[in-house]
């Protein structure tokens, strides 16, 4: 397997963004994910060539974020918020709805949604709260939750907007999101225009950015022999 | 009780449209980064120590000083850290989200008081949302030529990559954020010796400084030392930006001077408690904050000081109020938890002892409490925090372990008697005797 | 050297030298901490918080890991405090809450760090009711190393080892938190040559090594410090032995060869002593060419008879010797003074044509220090890749390069393990290694940078040939420029571990025991002193021996560890010259393929089977010691020349080991005032030491090439047959006897392949698997586009694959373009033909 010449570009451009290569791991991480829906070994070896680090490198620091899956996690991924401002609120009820309307125990996934239970999300003031595709929803229900399950099993967005989602099943916010935005996440993986993880992306670099750099050596190839 | 709005300000003024940079520009904006520019690292260092800018990180140093502290080593590097993850915190996604340019404008005033030409901001993975509008916000000054080669044409060059988290709230640790950007895994280092303004990002000196602590500078280079020194109290100048979440009727952000009471915080600003319930506790700053209790703190001021003598901290502004529905087991435990699936691993105290005290939270809650487990809930947060004091005497690398001894301290501490109750009701749970029917 | 400083640990005053870690300073002084992180020779992690002590600062008392701690004067430390024990304690009952007590069933169980120090500072119960972490007990990781995750308690040394010292990250923490754990790559074993280490270091049995597992208890191991005789490095081994049965060996650590560590090939690679392909009894071979078991004196008349029947026929110069640096000094001592005056021949070399110049081996002037890597600003390395050749002077120029900032810049025909770390490195194709030097000397173009960074001294020079078909005079000229760098040190590397002692003991043509040139009238005089007369004959290096077996102009042809078929790169003179011998005495281990032609094999005592002596490239000398008796009726190589000389009227007089090596003290100027007590040292003595002297100092030659290039090979590029520069070069494991004898190891032989660049692979057309044949030897084609265009490179002797000899210049071809299709060999000389050799036609 290799990556389209595209993404191969897009993952030199945010390569060039850092001093030293290995720093891209993170972003280049995302990026595998976006071309398989989830992170391959395939997806970690081609990462490890572009940064100059040895396959078990990079799966070492992918294992450590919980946001690289190694296991599919379907189109959608909820992630129910269960911190404590959240649980204090009704966030154990919000995750076992959503685990009965999808039929899944927190930690799986089918074909089309992933469940999970999340570490704070940062929308405390909005409890409970979840992300679906990392877009949020805040001030959600059980019963508003189940209804979101029912929507994405039916409706199959392309798009997880998160105006839409707050529209439709949200409730109390941390604050007045104000500002309407139309871009939104294409898989359960984050929304971020520079990796081409966006609905709406953008070129990776920013207009005026120097492209090259006299990026440091990469480590090279390490091997047994 | 009114709110003081700096930060806040222009997102108030202009909701549908304060992240735009033709809104920045409207309202002054990158005026004082044009004024930084033509200063010097010693007058801006100065400028914001004098201010008594404390970093809002939750550490509660002075920003000033940290800059002080930056090696001579070049090149020097600026690290804003969006890793906003403390339980109860959600102030710096509202200024990410809604403000981004107040935060790159102080990015490029902090790049010049630091002689950094290139300059990071590491949000958390789960602020997609947060991080697309800085992007933007960055991409648009590089368009207007606020970033670059040659920024506000004086020849300085500034660079500024948004970079991602992908969910670890360790990396709010400032060392652990500089392995995470490194491509590694983000495990705090050793301080000594790797203190970023000596050994940072690539080993170089570096810079890190939370996202409201840089959102604050170009107000402080516009209105002066004295203006912002006044908005405070005493020794903790300029506002605070305060998380309120939990059982009030009004959680949000709120943005207030310090010195208000607790009292005025949860009745006054954010409504008093749901349902007009009784007040059980609070977490004043953080989830890693030892817990207030009414009957102790709730008059206290909100200053740094009373609330370090008080034993506990202000951290990241976060307070979380719990009503007296609240399982305080429960809430001990979902803290503990937190810590201990957030814990890196690194150090064994950590790993193994946060892990331990969620196991035994967990039995308690679970019906198999024991008469020695509180004992053991102690002894076991003695051996990550030793004396289960405050500030924390850490047998761990970094804060995070001792994190989890706060809510079990808090717990043994003012709720030992319901933690009794629940062992006592899990040992009187009957059992089951096949036979005797239901 | 350092500063000292006075600390004061619980209460007592302690001088520590400045800038020491606080553990290391406590330990060193009789305070004990413990601690399973910390290794000294790796940068101190703090992770295991075992070894908390109380340290008193202006702002009161502080607990604080001491390993990332520095000592400073006047410093006040607590380690046995109770706030400290209480720690310790909390500290051992968290890392045991998940370890599984296993122990009966654990190698490491009676060695373990973690139950000792359990026994000392920990609980003696434990309050932990939950359910342990399990994970599935324990899983290959590689060839050679197992690993159980429920015993592992994440101090991170296997991982820190392979990223820091070894420079291989194959091992790695995954996932996060209570769920880390070790672990490697799907399909990515932990393939590192140095894989072993990990097992050594690992403070409780997570790691366990294949070949030892389940096979002893600890305290049934008795324990021998010796030294390892794979390379030329002569590391400190400790070799762990029960019922007369070498089980293990570890590294020991000191300041001078490795640090403690080992290859795998080092550690692993003592499986052929135990192997029942061993050569137990005397074999003397019957007419149908079948090897007969026989008696020592039988074996010994019948040889003794045939050679003094060829010696009193032709002269003592119709007998050579090959071999012994496989063996101790006092083998070689004794074979040097068997040949010169028991047979009266000057025919013995140590190096089997494929070494170097033996007076630049023993003498050069200038030789340098392991430990001048140390302190060196430069190192120039050219020569063999050290990752597959020197594996643990690799360790100690990796960690010059990455840890202590020197400068390294290599210059080889392809990739090595140390290109990673190299501030320069040049690739050139065989045969150009004159005008490289030439151009590096010059500072011309590319070499410019690395010019000037050589004249920054302290400089360490390494220095050997690349690969078998590299003019040995090449390492020689580049000697002669590092000498004349600031501050310079040469280190010059060869094969076989006890080369430089069989070279100082003489087995060469041109040198006499103790580094003495044979033409040293004054050095013969002493030595004649000692041993008699000697000869006066020009003796032959081993090509000029095995064409003299082959031409009849030598008759008897003694091998003493000798595989000369295999070993010799010209494998088809070596076969031809054993097939004309009239007489042919092996002393060996095994049958090999040399052996097996011999008329006799004398069994012999192998390594930790004898005592003695061996002596690395410094020129240290140090001790090996025996552990086990040697298997049936073998021998040590002394003794059975003792016994054959006498049986030829000529004694050499050594009733014991002891014997030859206080002769060897007094006939070997360079030797001088050796004894082995003081070889016992964790160091041993580079000699010459003391009053000794070694009168022969050799100046390396620099005049070489005269007007140029060592020949030119024809740009590749055409279609058809095609000529490639051969780069034909050693690996770590491959089918050398020994290995050949081990279970673990020679499995892991890389085997034959062809290697060129992709751009010779297209102008082929042939791909990546395809078959080719260089020099009609078929072999399986890599793309490797660290070579140069034009470019071949073979690993040398690989299991099941012919040798495709020693020249320079090479065919390679599609293997089906190959078929049928005579091609000559293109220099037409006898270099590249294999008549005999199973090579062609794929079969």
């Amino acid at each position: 397997m290799s990556w389209p010449a595209e993404t191969i570009a897009r993952a030199n451009d945010i390569i060039a963004r850092y001093p030293e290569r290995r720093s891209a791991v993170m972003p280049l991480l995302y990026m595998a994910m976006r071309e398989e829906g989830r992170l391959t070994d395939e997806g970690m070896r081609l990462v490890a060539g572009l940064t100059g680090l040895t396959p078990a490198q990079v799966q070492s620091v992918a294992s450590f974020y919980v946001m690289y899956k190694t296991e599919s996690q379907g189109k959608y991924l909820v992630s129910v918020c269960s911190s404590i401002s959240c649980f204090l609120l009704g966030a154990d009820e919000v995750l076992h709805a959503v685990e009965e309307a999808a039929g899944l125990p927190a930690g799986e996934a089918d074909d089309e949604i992933g469940i999970e239970h999340a570490e704070c999300i940062g929308a405390c003031g909005g409890a409970p709260a979840c992300l679906v595709n990392y877009e949020l929803v805040e001030g959600v229900t059980a019963a508003k939750a189940k209804e979101m399950i029912e929507w994405l099993r039916n409706a199959k967005p392309e798009v997880i907007n998160a105006d839409e989602l707050q529209t439709l099943f949200g409730g109390r916010r941390s604050f007045d999101w104000a500002i309407k935005e139309d871009n939104g996440a294409i898989g359960p993986y984050p929304a971020f225009p520079p990796f081409g993880t966006a609905a709406h992306n953008t070129p990776a670099l920013e207009p005026g950015r120097l492209a090259t750099r006299n990026s440091r050596p990469a480590t090279p190839e390490v091997g047994a022999s | 009780m009114n709110q003081t709005r700096v930060l806040f300000k222009r997102m108030t003024d202009h909701p549908a449209d304060s992240h735009t940079i033709d809104r920045y520009l409207e309202t002054g904006g990158y005026e004082q980064a044009r004024v930084a520019l033509g200063r010097t690292r010693d007058e801006l260092v100065e400028l914001v120590k004098t201010s008594g800018l404390i970093g809002r990180g939750g550490a509660g140093f002075s920003a000033g000083m940290k800059w002080s502290f930056l090696a001579p080593a070049r090149p020097a590097y600026l690290v804003v850290n969006g890793d906003e993850s403390e339980p109860g915190t959600f102030k710096d996604r509202q200024l990410l989200e809604r403000d981004p340019h107040q935060m790159v404008e102080g990015m490029i005033i902090a790049a010049v008081a630091n002689e950094v030409h290139e300059a990071f901001v590491y949000i958390r993975g789960e602020y997609p949302k947060p991080a697309r509008r800085v992007q933007q916000a960055v991409a648009d000054a590089y368009e207007r030529g606020f970033l670059g080669r040659d920024v506000m044409g004086t020849g300085y060059h500034l660079d500024i990559t948004v970079h991602l988290g992908a969910g670890a709230y360790i990396c709010g640790e400032e060392t652990a954020l500089l392995n995470s950007l490194e491509g590694r895994r983000g495990e705090p280092r050793l301080k000594p010796p790797f203190f970023p303004a000596a050994k940072g990002l690539y080993m170089l000196p570096t810079i890190v400084n939370n996202v409201e602590t840089i959102s604050n500078l170009p107000h402080i280079v516009e209105r002066g030392i004295e203006w912002y020194r006044g908005l405070g109290h005493d020794v903790d100048t300029g506002t605070f930006l305060f998380s309120v979440s939990g059982h009030v009727k009004k959680p949000g952000n709120y943005e207030l001077p310090h010195g208000i009471t607790w009292r005025q915080l949860i009745y006054d600003v954010a409504g008093g408690i749901r349902d007009d319930n009784e007040l059980k506790a609070w977490v004043p700053g953080g989830a890693s904050a030892p817990w207030f209790v009414p009957s102790e703190h709730l008059d206290l001021e909100i200053t740094k000081s009373v609330t370090d003598s008080s034993g506990s901290m202000l951290g990241s502004g976060a307070v979380i109020v719990m009503d007296e529905t609240t399982d305080m087991v429960a809430a001990a435990e979902r803290l503990v938890r937190f810590f201990a699936e957030e814990s890196c691993g690194q150090c064994t105290p950590c790993r193994e002892g946060t892990t331990w005290l969620d196991m035994i939270l967990r039995r308690m809650l679970d019906g198999g409490g024991r008469a020695v487990d509180l004992d053991l809930l102690y002894d076991v947060s003695d051996n990550i925090s030793v004396g289960v004091g405050w500030p924390p005497k850490q047998t761990t690398i970094c804060p995070l372990g001792p994190s989890a001894v706060s809510a079990v301290k808090s717990l043994l501490e003012y709720f030992r008697p319901e933690a009794e109750a629940h062992i006592v009701r899990a040992n009187r749970v009957p059992v089951t005797i096949k036979g005797f029917g239901q | 050297m350092s500063d000292m400083v006075t600390i004061n640990v619980d209460g007592e005053d302690r001088r520590v030298p400045a800038g020491e870690t606080l553990i290391q300073a406590c330990l060193d002084t009789g305070s004990y901490v413990p601690h399973f992180c910390y290794h000294p020779r790796m940068e101190p992690v703090g992770m295991c918080r075992q070894c908390m002590v109380e340290v008193e600062t202006p702002r009161g008392t502080m607990l604080v890991p001491s390993c990332t701690m520095s000592v400073n004067d006047g410093m006040v430390v607590h380690t046995k405090s109770e706030t400290v024990m209480k720690v310790q304690e909390g500290m051992l009952e968290f890392l045991l809450i998940n370890h599984p007590l296993d122990c009966p069933v654990c190698d490491r169980g009676g060695e373990c760090p973690l139950q000792d120090q359990t026994m000392a500072c920990g609980p003696g119960e434990s309050r932990f009711v939950e359910e342990k972490r399990h994970y599935e007990k324990p899983i290959p990781i590689s060839d050679l190393v197992f690993l159980d995750r429920e015993r592992c308690i994440l101090c991170a040394r296997c991982v820190r080892f392979s990223d820091e010292i070894s420079g291989d990250p194959l091992i790695e923490f995954m996932d996060r938190g209570a769920n880390n754990q070790i672990q490697t790559f799907p399909d990515e074993p932990f393939s590192s040559y140095f894989s072993g280490n990990t097992v050594q270091i690992c403070p409780v049995g997570a790691l366990t090594a294949a070949p030892y597992r389940f096979r002893a208890r600890p305290w049934d191991l008795q324990k021998a410090a010796s030294t390892c005789t794979h390379c030329t490095t002569g590391c400190d081994i400790s070799v762990d032995s029960s019922q007369n049965q070498v089980l293990r060996f570890n590294g020991v650590d000191n300041d001078f060869t490795s640090h403690g560590w080992l290859s795998d090939k080092c550690r692993f690679g003592f499986e052929f002593l135990g192997s029942a392909e061993r050569v137990t009894t005397p074999l003397i071979r019957g007419d149908g060419g079948e090897h007969r078991i026989a008696s020592w004196s039988e074996a010994l008349d019948l040889v003794a008879g045939r050679l003094s029947a060829i010696i009193e026929r032709d002269g003592g110069g119709a007998v050579a010797a090959l071999g012994g640096a496989r063996g101790t000094n006092e083998d070689a001592y004794a074979l040097s003074k068997f040949m010169r005056t028991s047979v009266g021949s000057n025919h013995v070399d140590a190096q089997m044509d494929d070494g170097l110049e033996p007076q630049f081996l023993a003498a050069v002037a200038g030789r340098g220090r392991i430990n001048d890597l140390e302190s060196a600003k430069t190192i120039l390395l050219w020569g063999p890749d050290l990752k597959e050749e020197n594996g643990t002077l690799y360790l100690r120029v990796r960690r010059a390069a990455q840890t202590l900032g020197a400068r390294l810049i290599v210059v080889h025909p392809r990739r090595t393990g140390l290109d990673d770390r190299a501030a320069f490195k040049f690739t050139y194709r065989p045969g150009a290694g004159a005008e490289t030097l030439r151009m590096l000397a010059a500072g011309e173009g590319e070499f410019a940078a690395a010019r000037e960074a050589l004249n920054e001294g302290p400089v360490v020079a390494l220095v050997g040939r690349t690969g078998y078909t590299e003019d040995p005079r090449l390492a020689e000229a580049v000697a002669a420029f590092a000498r004349d760098l600031p501050d310079s040190s040469l280190l010059v590397l060869a094969r076989r571990s006890n080369v430089f002692g069989a070279l100082d003991m003489g087995l060469a043509p041109t040198l006499l025991p103790g580094r003495v040139s044979a033409d040293d009238e004054s050095g013969r005089a002493l030595l004649a002193s000692v041993w008699g007369e000697l000869p006066d004959a020009v003796g032959r290096r081993a090509k000029g021996i095995l064409q003299g077996v082959r031409d009849g102009a030598i008759k008897a042809l003694l091998l003493m560890g000798a595989d000369p078929v295999r070993d010799v790169p010209e494998g088809a003179l070596a076969s031809a010259a054993l097939s004309e011998a009239e007489f042919i005495v092996a002393v060996d281990l095994f049958v090999t393929d040399s052996s097996a032609l011999a008329d006799v094999i004398l069994p012999a005592a192998a390594f930790t089977e004898k005592d003695g002596s061996v002596t690395n490239l410094e020129g240290r000398v140090q001790k090996v010691n025996q552990v086990v008796a040697p298997p049936g009726q073998a021998r040590a190589d002394w003794s059975i020349l003792d016994d054959l000389a006498r049986r030829l009227g000529k004694p050499l007089g050594f009733g014991s080991v002891e014997i030859v090596a206080k002769e060897m003290a007094a006939a070997a100027p360079a030797y001088a005032g050796i004894e082995w007590d003081h070889l016992e040292t964790e160091a041993g003595v580079v000699v010459p030491t003391g009053d000794a002297r070694q009168p022969l100092h050799y100046v390396p030659v620099a005049g070489w090439p005269p007007g140029g290039g060592e020949g030119s090979i024809a740009e590749g590029g055409g279609s058809g047959a095609t000529a490639f520069a051969l780069h034909y070069a050693r690996t770590l494991y491959d089918d050398g006897v020994l290995m050949r004898n081990g279970l673990s190891l020679h499995k892991l032989a890389p085997g034959g392949f062809a290697a060129i660049t992709s751009g010779d692979a297209g102008r082929l057309g042939v791909a990546e698997g395809d078959m080719v044949t260089v020099n009609e030897v078929p072999l399986p084609l890599r793309i490797d586009d660290s070579l140069l265009d034009g470019v071949v490179y073979v690993p040398f002797n690989q299991p099941g694959i012919a040798p495709v000899g020693d020249s320079l210049e090479v065919w390679v071809l599609p293997f089906t373009q190959a078929e049928g299709i005579n091609v000559s060999p293109p220099l037409g000389g006898s270099a590249g033909g294999h008549e005999g050799s199973d090579g062609e036609g794929g079969s």
